[in-house]
């Protein structure tokens, strides 16, 4: 039997037919868990914000213009929700300094490449290290990079999350991108 | 061609950069560029191996069996029906209807008409780059700057700080920044807008404050640099001419297509 596409499901769901709007919270779900976890970093964050992502997708139905794809419209208002997650953990975190002194100094350095027997620790160890290196992006380029790189969106759809326009939207992705070389490079190009 | 700097290679990697092809060719010929290119791919392959957590199929049903006692207690707002739009009381469509006869009249009897050599004008083929096409591309430029520093101070007081902060990256985009604001700060000032000069004139103090300042600052120097930009509300200002000269590129774009239309 052949799927209702996104858009015949969007108009049953805007004349109140309660099961369409399901169809679609579970077409798209596993998608915005991705995007939202790669936003945040944290799982229990990442339900939040796939909840809140659909709660307010059905509240702005009507709102929903059907040439954007309902997907691509979903992962803004999830990139949205995460973008004002990030910022609310980052005023957090500078009333905090402290606390976050001690996180940080908890992760541990990366070895040089291990030959194979240490493989999946130094793996481990890279992985660790580049969810510290996102930790350390600010919410404006976490959003940029995790929207281009992971995502593939358009530098103006990105420059729409985040309410800039394209030079600066660019910005943010290059410097996101600079901090993490900075961060990553000497684990993964070790000096001779 | 001269060497490729990080932004352009990564504007590359993203294809974004403007001339890929050469950039492209660039990389095939200079051993030093394809080095650094291939240094980058590196480090984002291995940003690519960032796990995400498994979710089963389940996940989509659980999220709906969650949602559902949410929707049913705020149920979607009713979309109004085309046919409503026009279901108004008859005194209001007779309101409606006299308002517009006595609007109609009053805009023929008052507004202003066009002076002959005006509509001559207009009629005329626009030249290359009228005087107001070359004021929208001013304005764009500036707002584009304006955007860009204002970006650069909201990144620089939200860096994280661990005992010390490290401003090297904000360095290099404030260099940048200060040698283009202060152009447009010498422009505005000749051109007679003092409000906009004086906005560049203080974002220039900071800008040049940070680019020629150390890359390492303490914790209490951040703190400070920080306060004051707070203090003097330089980006709430910065925030506000941007607005403004946004405003302005928008008026300036109605008028050129008013003209060439």
């Amino acid at each position: 039997m052949m799927e209702d596409s996104d858009a015949a499901l969007v108009t049953r769901a805007r004349a109140g037919d309660q099961d369409a709007f399901r169809v679609l919270v579970e077409r798209h779900s596993v998608k915005l868990f991705q995007l939202a976890y790669r936003m945040t970093g944290n799982e229990q964050d990442t339900e939040d914000i796939v909840q809140e992502t659909f709660l307010r997708a059905h509240k702005q139905l009507n709102r929903f213009e059907s040439r954007a794809g309902f997907g691509t419209w979903l992962h803004r208002i999830a990139a949205n929700c995460s973008l004002d997650l990030l910022r609310q953990r980052q005023r957090r975190r500078g009333q905090d300094g402290a606390a976050e002194v001690e996180s940080t100094e908890a992760i541990p350095l990366i070895p040089s490449p291990a030959p194979a027997p240490d493989q999946a620790v130094y793996h481990a160890e890279l992985r660790q290290k580049v969810e510290s290196a996102m930790e350390e992006l600010t919410p404006m380029e976490r959003t940029a990079f995790v929207l281009r790189h992971f995502e593939g969106r358009s530098i103006d759809e990105i420059g729409g999350v985040l309410g800039v326009g394209p030079s600066a939207t660019k910005q943010s992705v290059f410097r996101a991108v600079q901090k993490m070389r900075r961060a990553l490079e000497p684990v993964l190009n070790p000096a001779p | 061609m001269n060497h490729l700097n990080e932004e352009q290679l990564v504007l590359y990697h993203y294809g974004e950069a403007q001339d890929r092809a050469g950039v492209a060719e660039h990389i095939q010929s200079c051993d030093s560029c394809r080095a650094n290119y291939q240094a980058l791919q590196r480090v984002l392959s291995a940003v690519d191996a960032m796990p995400v957590p498994e979710r089963t199929e389940n996940y989509g049903p659980e999220v709906w069996r969650q949602l559902r006692s949410q929707l049913i207690r705020a149920p979607m707002p009713r979309r109004r029906e085309f046919g409503e739009l026009f279901r108004w009381p008859r005194w209001a469509w007779a309101g409606a209807f006299a308002l517009l006869v006595a609007g109609a009249f009053l805009a023929g009897r008052f507004w202003p008409q066009p002076p002959a050599e005006a509509a001559f004008v207009a009629a005329r083929p626009a030249r290359p780059l009228s005087e107001s096409a070359r004021e929208r591309v001013r304005l764009m430029e500036i707002g584009d700057h304006l955007e860009r520093s204002q970006l650069a101070l909201l990144e620089l007081i939200n860096s994280r700080t661990n005992g010390a902060v490290d401003i090297s990256v904000e360095q290099v985009l404030a260099r940048e920044l200060v040698a283009i604001n202060h152009l447009f700060r010498r422009a505005a000032t000749d051109a007679g807008e003092p409000g906009m000069a004086s906005v560049l004139e203080e974002l220039e103090l900071v800008l040049v404050e940070v680019a020629n300042g150390p890359a390492k600052l303490t914790s209490e120097d951040f703190a400070a640099l920080r306060q004051r930009i707070d203090t003097d509300g330089l980006l709430f200002k910065v925030k506000v001419v941007s607005a403004q000269v946004r405003a302005k590129e928008q008026d300036a774009a109605r008028e050129l297509a008013a003209k060439r239309s």
